[in-house]
């Protein structure tokens, strides 16, 4: 009971064995028919050009766009099955594991600053993790039992350590992220708008972390997590503050969790003292990753599935993503339920679980609304949604464009790894990133809003001008050495927009640099600039 | 274990069946609008409302300025003089403000139970305490948000810095408004970051590469414009307008009389650009005056300081109200909190938030107003005491907001002003 238990695939088995028509069509049918099913006559998109899937799908699997090579060898590849076998290469690629660790480090700290756990150690963490392909109910796991004392296990922590081990923030956090339900509001009362959000459950998560606190213990020399073995938790609605509750540990809509009682002076392995962690022989806070990823409590995954569905399409089948209930019903039930059931049978696989949305009908549409159509509702997924890049897509996409990481390559070669790429320009891209993020701590929500000293960053900035400057291997470089203007438009339109020039703009190329004689180099910085500052580049679509 | 109301829902203050018989109740979270509705939106924004924030940065000592208590064991050297308004005395160290009286309003009955600098900072800019789980926006950002026009290419919130102190943009000051709220803050009046046009492009060059921007943006838009994209296409043309505008910051554009009348020196320099600024349409200007934090030698420091914030703050009133602003700008002198009516043995007042004053003027503020009222020694309120919560109601009803409204964050409903607290409607005109 202690640890975390093992997980029972019972429930999910049985639903699924006995429905045969259900098991034999892929997962990426299903999709597409529940998806056409939800379209009543709404007119979807046509399907996406073999340029804009690329795009896209480079930049929801890997965080960034491909290189012109890249992006050359795919357009020119005649095979059919080109679509899958990309698919296939970028989830098996190093710049996978490091897109879903940037992603989840947003996710999971909120661009908190450094603090207790070192921002490289919990990198890395994620890191390992996503490219060992680690269950998701694993990965939670791991983070929700680490207590920062074990060393090979300290990055994990850094989900408690870095919010100060604060069970408020704590019970908040964990109720958005790994169930759907943001609880804050249900912290004085039961939830003003949320009927099924009540006080109790607020608390119940609560109960899990209340004896929890950090601590810098002397003997261990850092600061970590640890647990006093007494402490019960009581509360009181703001509306009948005379009326005092208490509750143990539970999840929402789940049973209490029993506790063992102890003799006096019987409770500790270690008591507290002063400068010294408290280790209980029952540890309150080592229920909770068992019960969250536990069987009966199905919320896990359904909100797991739901963020990973929300990060591939900007928005979730329940949408916002953090407030699952009954008010909110999710815009594809039973997709949303097939999609649950099957992530809990495949134990959890995010890889397989996103190759088979990306592979989807669905996913593969074109961003371009059809004509006539007005105001498609995009709860309905009939055209592939338009969204901003991430700070971290952005930047790392600005330095693809302008072909910096190509001169790196050259630089590093034959010793080109991703890890080596990442080494090199980690530094140079944390300003573009701090830049173009939130605040630190304030959980993204998807919100847009371009600011104004990011807009004069982007023209006046000696950063970006540095970017545009011609450097062996660069883009400015390869286009300086080009006389003709259509091979120039070419190289230029797929190393920064990932996708051939139209005629009129190979034209519209063609004049400005017959306009720009004498200095070709300033010209080309300058179309370069242009294009990277297009919203066709700001967006992922 | 009691709960700190960090969502702090309306039902805290009122009674859940008159919340529910409330519109709110019969909303789904995802339906929610704004706070205002667009009509209105668009009226307040037309009267064109400003906010300017002198910031006494340290903790001004209310007993030196506009609540002194001459003759007690707390008093200090200090006499009180009459002002513009009969019966009215503040600080003999503030005599051109006394002679601004009938323009301001004091509130001395102000009791924010928070000694510490940060603390005392956030509750004076947000009107809330700092919790774990919660941030709030600063009052500049609110304003930039509900009272700033839409098109407006100048940032909505501005601070200026004392020379030495960083400039940037400060995103977490927004909080969940949401970074085009964020203040910009001029360290020593500098213009923002890369205001400037590199020197190697020329105006035609930069023209030229606008102009292909935005032709493959034409075609990219086609088919895919929603409000995300036109917000990143938009920024460009705003940039483009205040990069035009550049010699707004930049002060020798001012005639040597006014370098004068404000004062040759640096707050005098600042409350110049802050004057020009908001003349240009800029929603909130906070101009930060260091250092008040007087630990030592206080009445020394405060003949210094206020020597420099005086004349230079009763021309800016003056200034505002020539130029026809002052009705339509509110101006408010605070500090993160006051100081000890107890003179300690270096001659200084230590940090002290359970008595002192802040002042307000324009905007609706009814002139010669005094509120609240601390005992003969200055050492507690003993008359219509208030906290941070009331003055943010004040602030926003002189301002021709509803306090009562709130925000929305991710559709959870947030007070825009403390709702156990209320305005104080003395101070209003």
């Amino acid at each position: 009971m202690l640890s975390a238990r093992p997980i029972c695939m019972g429930v999910a088995l049985v639903l699924f064995v006995t429905d045969h028509a259900v098991a034999q069509t892929p997962l990426t049918q299903r999709i597409d028919q529940e998806i056409q099913k939800g379209l009543q006559g709404t007119p979807a998109a046509l399907p996406a050009g073999d340029a804009e899937f690329l795009r896209r799908v480079y930049l929801d699997l890997t965080g960034i766009i491909p290189s012109a090579a890249e992006a050359r060898a795919f357009l020119n590849d005649p095979a059919p099955d080109k679509r899958a076998k990309l698919i296939d290469k970028l989830l098996a690629g190093d710049e996978y594991a490091r897109h879903m660790q940037n992603t989840f480090d947003v996710l999971l700290l909120d661009r908190r600053p450094d603090k207790f756990v070192k921002r490289p150690d919990w990198l890395e963490f994620l890191r390992k993790s996503f490219a060992a392909n680690t269950p998701y109910d694993q990965l939670v796991r791991e983070i929700l039992s680490a207590d920062g004392a074990d060393s090979k296990t300290r990055a994990a922590a850094a989900f408690y350590l870095n919010r100060d081990g604060e069970p408020n923030v704590l019970t908040k956090d964990i109720s958005r992220l790994f169930l759907g339900m943001n609880l804050q509001c249900a912290q004085c009362h039961d939830h003003p708008l949320v009927d099924a959000y009540k006080q109790d459950f607020y608390y119940g998560i609560y109960a899990f972390l209340n004896r929890s606190y950090a601590i810098n213990d002397k003997n261990l020399k850092m600061t970590v997590f640890a647990e006093k073995a007494e402490g019960d938790v009581s509360f009181q609605s703001v509306f009948a503050p005379k009326v005092m509750k208490t509750t143990g540990m539970f999840l929402p809509f789940g049973k209490p969790i029993a506790e063992p009682k102890f003799d006096k002076g019987q409770e500790y392995v270690a008591a507290p003292k002063q400068g010294e962690r408290g280790v209980p022989k029952f540890s309150r806070r080592a229920q909770l990753a068992g019960a969250l990823t536990a069987p009966d409590n199905p919320r896990f995954a359904r909100a797991a599935v739901n963020r990973l569905w929300w990060l591939v399409f900007g928005r979730g089948l329940v949408n916002p993503v953090e407030f699952d209930h009954p008010g909110n019903p999710p815009s594809h039930p039973e997709l949303l339920e097939l999609l649950t059931q099957e992530f809990v049978a495949r134990k959890y696989d995010m890889k397989s679980f996103l190759r088979d949305i990306v592979s989807s009908q669905t996913y593969q549409r074109s961003s371009e609304s059809p004509k006539d159509a007005k105001d498609t509702d995009p709860a309905k997924f009939a055209v592939a949604p338009v969204r901003a890049l991430t700070p971290e897509q952005f930047a790392w996409s600005l330095l693809q464009a302008t072909g910096q990481l190509d001169a790196d390559r050259k630089a590093l070669a034959p010793k080109a790894t991703e890890a080596a790429l990442y080494a090199r320009n980690a530094g140079q891209v944390t300003p573009f990133i701090n830049l173009f993020a939130g605040q630190p701590g304030e959980p993204a929500n998807g919100d847009f809003q371009a600011t104004i000293d990011q807009t004069l960053f982007l023209r006046n900035s000696p950063a970006v001008r540095n970017l545009l400057m011609p450097r062996p291997g660069d883009l400015a470089e390869r286009l300086n050495n080009m006389k003709e203007a259509a091979p120039l438009a070419d190289e230029l339109y797929l190393s920064v927009l990932t996708r051939q020039p139209s005629p009129e703009e190979a034209q519209d190329v063609s004049e400005y640099l017959a306009r720009r004689p004498g200095d070709r180099p300033t010209a080309v910085e300058e179309l370069i600039w242009a294009l990277l500052t297009s919203a066709e580049f700001r967006f992922n679509h | 274990m009691k709960p700190f109301y960090a969502c702090n829902s309306p039902e805290h203050a009122v009674s859940r069946r008159q919340f529910l018989t409330g519109s709110a109740a019969t909303l789904g979270l995802l339906g929610f609008q704004d706070m205002l509705s667009p009509a209105n939106a668009q009226t307040i924004r037309r009267q064109d409302k400003r906010v300017l924030v002198v910031f006494l940065s340290g903790g001004v000592s209310q007993l030196e300025t506009w609540d002194p208590k001459p003759g007690t064991n707390t008093g200090g050297p200090f006499q009180a003089i009459p002002t513009s308004v009969p019966g009215v005395h503040i600080s003999e160290l503030l005599p051109y403000t006394a002679q601004q009286m009938h323009r301001l309003a004091i509130v001395r009955g102000l009791n924010t139970t928070e000694d510490d600098h940060g603390k005392g900072a956030y509750i004076m800019q947000t009107g809330r305490r700092q919790v774990p789980a919660e941030r709030y926006p600063h009052l500049g950002s609110v304003a930039a948000k509900l009272l700033g026009a839409e098109d407006n290419p100048l940032p909505g919130y501005i601070h200026i810095s004392p020379r030495g102190d960083g400039g940037g943009f400060n995103r977490g000051d927004a909080a969940f408004l949401g970074p085009r709220y964020a203040s910009v803050t001029l360290a020593d009046g500098a213009p923002p970051a890369n205001l400037l046009r590199p020197p190697t492009l020329t105006e035609l060059a930069d023209s030229e590469r606008n102009d292909i921007r935005n032709r493959i943006n034409g075609r990219f838009l086609q088919t895919r414009r929603s409000a995300d994209t036109e917000a990143y296409t938009n920024s460009f043309a705003q940039a483009e307008q205040i990069m035009s505008r550049r010699n707004l910051f930049d002060l020798s554009q001012e005639p040597m009389y006014s370098h004068d009348r404000y004062g040759r020196h640096e707050f005098g320099r600042h409350c110049l650009l802050a004057r020009r600024l908001l003349e240009s349409g800029v929603t909130f200007v906070k101009v930060t005056h260091s250092n008040y934090d007087t630990h030592h030698e206080n009445f020394d420091f405060h003949i210094e300081q206020l020597g420099e914030f005086d004349r230079t703050f009763a021309t800016l009133l003056e200034d505002l109200h020539e130029r026809g602003m002052l009705d339509r700008t509110l101006v408010i002198v605070m500090s993160e909190f006051g100081r000890t009516p107890t003179i300690n043995r270096n001659y200084g007042r230590d940090h002290w938030s359970r008595a002192w004053s802040v002042a307000m003027a324009g905007c609706g503020v009814r002139g010669g107003a005094c509120i609240g009222r601390t005992n003969d020694n200055g050492t507690a309120v003993v008359d219509r005491q208030v906290h941070g919560g009331h003055l943010f109601h004040t602030y926003f009803r002189a301002l021709g907001l509803d306090s009562r409204r709130n925000h929305y964050h991710d559709g959870r409903p947030i007070p825009m002003a403390d709702p156990q607290a209320d305005a104080i409607s003395e101070v209003l005109a």
